[in-house]
């Protein structure tokens, strides 16, 4: 059965027509051009559809902080596993957090040494353990950007409104424009355009993006994330460039609206307010953050447990930072295939398997980038 | 950072929906999207409905690719074709569609 | 002694609630354990070679024998398309048929938690003598163990198994040469996502069968339409990416697949789509891929196709000379650029970015 709004936009005579006219539209650049791809769903799928590998010699994609999980901070994991190691807890999370390492240890083996930590492919599922369990204390580790804080809010809501009282969130969410406009400010940022992710953006809308425009003249095009979507966004931001000009522009339309999704958006605001937020190989970017309103304080897992991991620290020498904004090659990291490798990752950049560390491990220099 | 797939509501009860993908069936929460009906193709991400799907703008899509690959394009320059989105007016999100 | 007599007890009353579950005093050693072997496990397995109950099988077998062993773990024990019984008893005899070898007996080790009920250790045995009796195979040898509630998850099975390899067949995982076609029996990821989709909170409402089937007799029609096959292997844990690479790797070759080559069922795929997962990394257990010289592969693919676990085989690619001094395996994308395909790292998980 064909996968309905999936297989059209992966056809071959379809993407292989785009990468030609796209062929065209970079050799009007005047110069090498370096698109930052923001989202780590779009990473996986640059790689997965061998993108990268196709692309025109002035065309370099680099891969932005947008994986949730690897931007996650040692200091969250390590109080999380601190908590999955109480007596009476179960520890809920999704799948993509098991394998991303803290200060002493991950969240597997954490897991090994006696804590219990259960996969949910949803917080509905988490919402249903803290029914099932009532005598536990069902812990969920909140993690994602804006696409994915509406679901924990919208779970904490109805906890809060069922009296589910055994239901607590740690949030380490994040968000995307703050994060964007931080990367922007860096001085030495080598990004000539964003390529901006397009399920985030079905949550916030479009003019989230406006500042990255106004203020640092960088062409922006929200893009779907089958293989035609990305060439044709690859297409749309070489036009921009071509001319000169910088907007925001959409090629997800079937996905993103306008206005976002102004009741997702409700509920992450009714639930979460801003705070600072520490990002793996970024430091802490102010306002970048979500943390749980007094409101919902019941549910807060921070507030409930109290929970110091004072061991914890960021990992030292690690360059993710660095390599996140295009400043450095994995390379030039003294880490990089030594003290991190995609089996005992540090840094976000080989965290995740298709990060740019994990990509030159993996694939060598030569063949990828 | 945001896996979401199209699928379809094949029943909604209040804010429980069942939706269909690829032959498969699963429960999915249209709390994040109200005005989600039975027949609508919704993103889901992590069990949740999170944006209606536009089944003309994705068909509009996806006629500009056939005729990009029939090379009926006449013309080389992009702005001609709409592909590369550019809005003849030259700023912000009023050519936010390629179609248009 | 008493703590014999209340167990007893327990027995007795669970038994009259038809509600019978195993205890510790099953794997004892005393009267229940032989009560257990004989209600269950003798009546299933009945054959000359376990019936007169000695401590080791007394097998004939002449020339070269292929012998393995698989421990099986799988969690849920019951799943659509199959159990932990009939698992246990596929994945040994295709560990044999992977080396070309006439899969002939087979022993199994049971360690059962206790307090499984009875009902289920039936049902297992039974869908494992079942996949005996269609792989052609006998159960000559076993061991019960019960451990405490806690100890193991419902129940763990150990099979080992010997095979007779014909005469002149000469198939290795290191057997792979450059212009051999690869070739897979069939829709890839099966057993893995019905798997999956059953573990907590991934109900779907449209089941998800595995693939679990004995390979035994596939082989066989295979190695009788070619002389050339070089290398087979069952891509279970790790799915097809990880034989692909340790083929590749022991075998000091390059591999290159198409990704529209490989055949997957449509709800695999949406369950891969809807849950994060490359059904390229999940687990088959009635599957095989082959490495055929090229000149042959037309004849072994047909073959296949007219045995009705080969219905959908068919050619996903190619072995070459390793380009550089360690091997890789590549895969053709629908841009026609390549890309690695790597070894899967860890379990294999839902995701959401």
């Amino acid at each position: 059965m064909p996968l309905s709004f999936l297989d059209d936009f992966r056809r071959g005579d379809h993407v292989r027509a785009l990468m030609n006219r796209l062929e065209k539209s970079a050799a009007a650049l005047e110069r090498p051009v370096r698109i930052m791809e923001v989202c780590g769903t779009h990473t996986m799928a640059i790689s997965r559809h061998g993108i990268r590998q196709a692309l025109p010699p002035n065309l370099k994609l680099i891969s932005g902080p947008g994986c949730p999980v690897c931007v996650t901070a040692n200091s969250d994991i390590d109080t999380f596993i601190e908590m999955a190691l109480l007596p009476g807890v179960i520890a809920t999370t999704f799948g993509d957090m098991l394998r991303v390492p803290g200060t002493r240890m991950g969240l597997a083996e954490a897991r090994g040494r006696g804590a219990r930590v259960q996969i949910v492919y949803s917080t509905l599922d988490a919402l249903r353990l803290a029914r099932e369990n009532p005598e536990s204390k069902i812990i969920f580790f909140g993690i994602g950007f804006e696409t994915t804080a509406p679901t924990i809010a919208a779970a904490i809501a109805e906890a809060s409104s069922s009296g589910l009282d055994n239901f607590l969130v740690l949030s380490a969410h994040k968000t995307v424009p703050r994060a964007l406009t931080a990367l922007c400010s860096t001085p030495e940022l080598a990004v000539d355009a964003f390529l901006c992710p397009g399920h985030v953006t079905a949550m916030i809308g479009p003019h989230a993006y406006d500042a990255v425009v106004a203020d640092y003249g960088l062409p922006c095009v929200i893009a779907g994330f089958e293989p035609a979507d990305i060439l044709q966004s690859l297409i749309m931001l070489c036009g921009q460039l071509a001319v000169g000009r910088a907007e925001v522009a959409l090629q997800y339309t079937r996905g993103v609206r306008p206005d976002g999704n102004p009741t997702a958006m409700a509920l992450l605001h009714q639930v979460f307010s801003p705070c600072d937020a520490e990002w793996r190989g970024l430091g802490v970017i102010p306002g970048s953050g979500l943390a749980i309103r007094d409101e919902f304080a019941a549910h807060d897992a921070a507030r409930h447990f109290q929970v110091d991991a004072g061991y914890s620290h960021e990992p030292r020498g690690c360059l993710c930072g660095a390599i996140l904004t295009g400043l450095k090659t994995p390379g030039e990291c003294g880490l990089f295939g030594k003290a991190c490798t995609p089996d005992h990752p540090v840094g976000p950049c080989m965290v995740s398997s298709e990060g740019t560390c994990a990509a030159y491990y993996l694939y060598e220099t030569n063949d990828v980038l | 950072m945001c896996l979401a797939i199209p699928a379809k509501i094949v029943s909604i009860d209040n804010q429980r929906a069942t939706v269909e993908v690829g032959g498969l069936t699963r429960e999915a929460s249209v709390v994040l999207l109200p005005d989600a009906g039975l027949g609508d193709y919704v993103l889901m991400h992590a069990g949740f409905a999170i944006s209606l799907v536009d089944e003309d703008e994705a068909l509009e899509t996806i006629r500009l690719f056939e005729q990009l690959a029939g090379g009926s394009f006449l013309g080389e320059g992009p702005s001609e074709t709409g592909l590369d989105g550019l809005s003849p007016g030259g700023t912000g999100l009023d050519g936010l569609s390629p179609a248009e | 002694m008493f703590l014999f007599l209340r167990l007893e007890i327990t027995f007795m009353v669970s038994n009259s609630n038809n509600d019978r579950r195993i205890l510790l005093a099953h794997g004892s050693g005393g009267r229940m354990t032989q009560e257990l072997i004989e209600e269950v496990f003798g009546t299933a397995f009945a054959n000359p070679f376990l019936d007169r109950m000695d401590d080791a099988a007394s097998l004939d077998l002449t020339g070269r024998i292929a012998f393995t062993i698989d421990s099986h773990v799988v969690s849920p024990i019951f799943f659509p398309g199959g159990d932990i019984g009939r698992l246990s008893l596929t994945g040994t005899v295709n560990d044999l048929a992977m080396m070309g070898a006439r899969p002939l007996y087979i022993s199994a080790g049971f360690i059962i938690e206790e307090g499984l009920p009875f009902q289920d250790l039936q049902t297992i045995v039974s869908s494992m003598q079942q996949a005996a009796a269609e792989a052609d195979v006998e159960v000559v040898a076993g061991d019960t163990k019960v451990v405490e509630r806690g100890a193991a998850d419902g129940i763990f099975i150990t099979t080992s198994g010997v095979g007779s390899i014909p005469a002149g067949i000469q198939i290795s995982a290191s057997g792979a040469r450059p212009g051999d076609a690869v070739i897979v029996s069939g829709t890839i990821g099966d057993h893995g996502a019905a798997i999956i989709s059953r573990r907590g909170g991934m109900d779907f409402n449209v089941e998800l069968t595995s693939d679990c089937a004995p390979l035994g007799g596939l082989v066989a029609d295979m190695l009788a339409a070619s002389s050339e096959i070089h290398a087979l292997r069952d891509p279970t844990r790790g799915g097809v990416a990880a034989t692909l690479n340790e083929i590749a790797a022991a075998s000091g070759v390059d591999i290159e697949i198409g990704e529209d080559l490989i055949p997957f069922q449509g709800e695999v795929r949406a369950a891969c789509e809807l849950l994060g997962l490359d059904p390229l990394f999940l687990a088959n257990e009635g599957k095989l891929v082959a490495f055929v010289a090229q000149a042959d592969a037309a004849r072994v693919l047909d073959a296949m196709r007219r045995h009705p676990l080969g219905a959908d085989a068919c050619i996903v690619g190619s072995v070459a000379a390793a380009e550089r001094d360690h091997c890789r395996v590549f895969a053709r994308t629908v841009l026609g650029s390549r890309r690695i395909l790597s070894m899967p790292s860890g379990e294999q998980l839902p995701r959401i970015c």
